[in-house]
C-alpha cells in the first residue's frame, strides 16, 4: 500500500535547530503535515488531540525523555501501534537494545544524512 | 604572663589547631571526588576531549556549509531544471551540516556539567564548608560519543535486525 504523504507526523526534539532540520528534510521527501513538540510531555499532549501517522523523536530531553515517551506511547491502546523512530546522539549499544525492547521501529544516530532518514522511513512506512 | 595565663593561651592555641585540622580534614573529604583519578580521567579529560571535538565539528560544519554555498554561487541558471536540482542538493547539504548544533550543544553541556562540579566544590570550600550549599548530583545520559568511541549507524541497524530475527524465530 502506498504511503500517505499527507499523514500528520510528530517530530520531538528540544533543539529548535534539529526540529527545523528534520521538518525541512521531511518536506524535501514529500511529507507536508508536520507538527513539533519540544519534549515527551509536550508530545503526549499533542498525541491526545490529534491522530498521527509517525513519531520521530530525540532521546535526551527534559522533563520527559524520548525513551519514556516511547514507553507511554506503547502503553496506550490508541497509540501502541504508531510507528516510532528514535533519532539521537545516544550511541550506546544498551540504548539501542532498550529502545528496541520498548518497541521502537527504527533508530537513527545523529548526525545523519537525508539519505539515511529516507531509508529508515522507507523501512518503517514502506516505499514512497 | 602568669602560669594560668600561659595555660589559657596554650589551650586556646590547641583548640584553634584542632579546628584548623578538622576543617582541613572536612575539606579533604569534599575535595576527594575531584581528586579521585576517575573524576580526572573520566570527567575532566572527557570535558577537554568534548571541547576539542566540538571545535572540530564546528569547523567541519562551517566548511560543509561554505562549500555548499560556493557550489550554489557557481550554478549555471541557464538550464533551470538542472539548476533547481543542484540548488536542492546544496540545501540538503546545508541542512545536514546544521546537525552539528545539536551535537556540539550536548558536548558543551557535558563540559558545563564538569566545570559546574568543580565550581560547586570550590564555592563550598570558600563558603566555610556549609553543606547546605552543596548541590544534588545529577545523572545525565551519556551524550554524543567521542571520535572512535561511538556506535555507527550500521551497528545500530544490526542490533535492531538481530532482535527482529530473534522475535520472528520465537514466532
Amino acid at each position: 500500500m502506498a504511503v500517505d504523504m499527507k499523514m500528520p507526523i510528530l517530530i520531538v526534539d528540544d533543539y529548535k535547530t534539529m526540529l527545523r532540520i528534520v521538518r525541512n528534510l521531511l518536506n524535501k521527501l514529500g511529507f507536508s503535515d508536520i507538527d513539533e513538540a519540544t519534549d515527551g510531555t509536550d508530545a503526549l499532549t499533542k498525541l491526545k488531540s490529534r491522530r498521527y501517522g509517525l513519531i520521530i523523536s530525540d532521546w535526551n530531553m527534559q522533563p520527559m525523555t524520548g525513551y519514556e515517551l516511547l514507553q507511554k506511547v506503547r502503553a496506550n491502546e490508541s497509540t501502541k501501534s504508531l510507528p516510532f523512530v528514535m533519532v539521537t546522539a545516544e550511541s550506546k549499544v544498551e540504548n539501542v537494545i532498550a529502545a528496541r525492547k520498548a518497541g521502537v521501529n527504527n533508530y537513527i544516530i545523529k548526525p545523519f544524512s537525508a539519505e539515511v532518514l529516507k531509508a529508515k522511513l522507507k523501512t518503517v512506512l514502506g516505499d514512497f | 604572663m602568669t602560669g594560668k595565663g600561659r595555660l589559657d593561651l596554650v589551650e586556646r592555641l590547641t583548640n584553634e589547631c584542632i579546628d584548623v585540622c578538622l576543617a582541613v580534614l572536612r575539606g579533604r573529604k569534599y575535595l576527594a571526588p575531584l581528586l579521585d583519578p576517575s573524576f580526572r580521567v573520566h570527567k575532566l579529560q572527557r570535558a577537554v576531549n568534548e571541547q576539542k571535538t566540538a571545535v572540530g565539528e564546528m569547523e567541519s560544519a562551517v566548511d560543509r556549509i561554505m562549500t555548499a554555498v560556493e557550489r550554489m554561487s557557481e550554478i549555471d541558471f541557464t538550464d533551470s531544471d538542472a539548476a533547481a536540482q543542484r540548488v536542492g542538493e546544496c540545501c540538503i547539504e546545508v541542512m545536514e551540516a546544521c546537525c552539528f548544533q545539536d551535537i556540539t550543544g550536548q558536548r558543551m553541556s557535558q563540559v558545563s556539567e564538569t566545570l559546574g562540579a568543580v565550581e560547586d566544590t570550590l564555592n563550598f570550600l570558600s563558603d566555610g564548608l556549609d553543606e547546605s550549599t552543596l548541590p544534588e548530583s545529577k545523572t545525565l545520559l551519556n551524550g554524543p560519543a567521542l571520535p572512535g568511541g561511538g556506535m555507527e549507524q550500521d551497528v545500530a541497524d544490526e542490533i535492531l535486525a538481530d532482535d527482529e530475527g530473534k522475535q520472528e524465530a520465537r514466532g
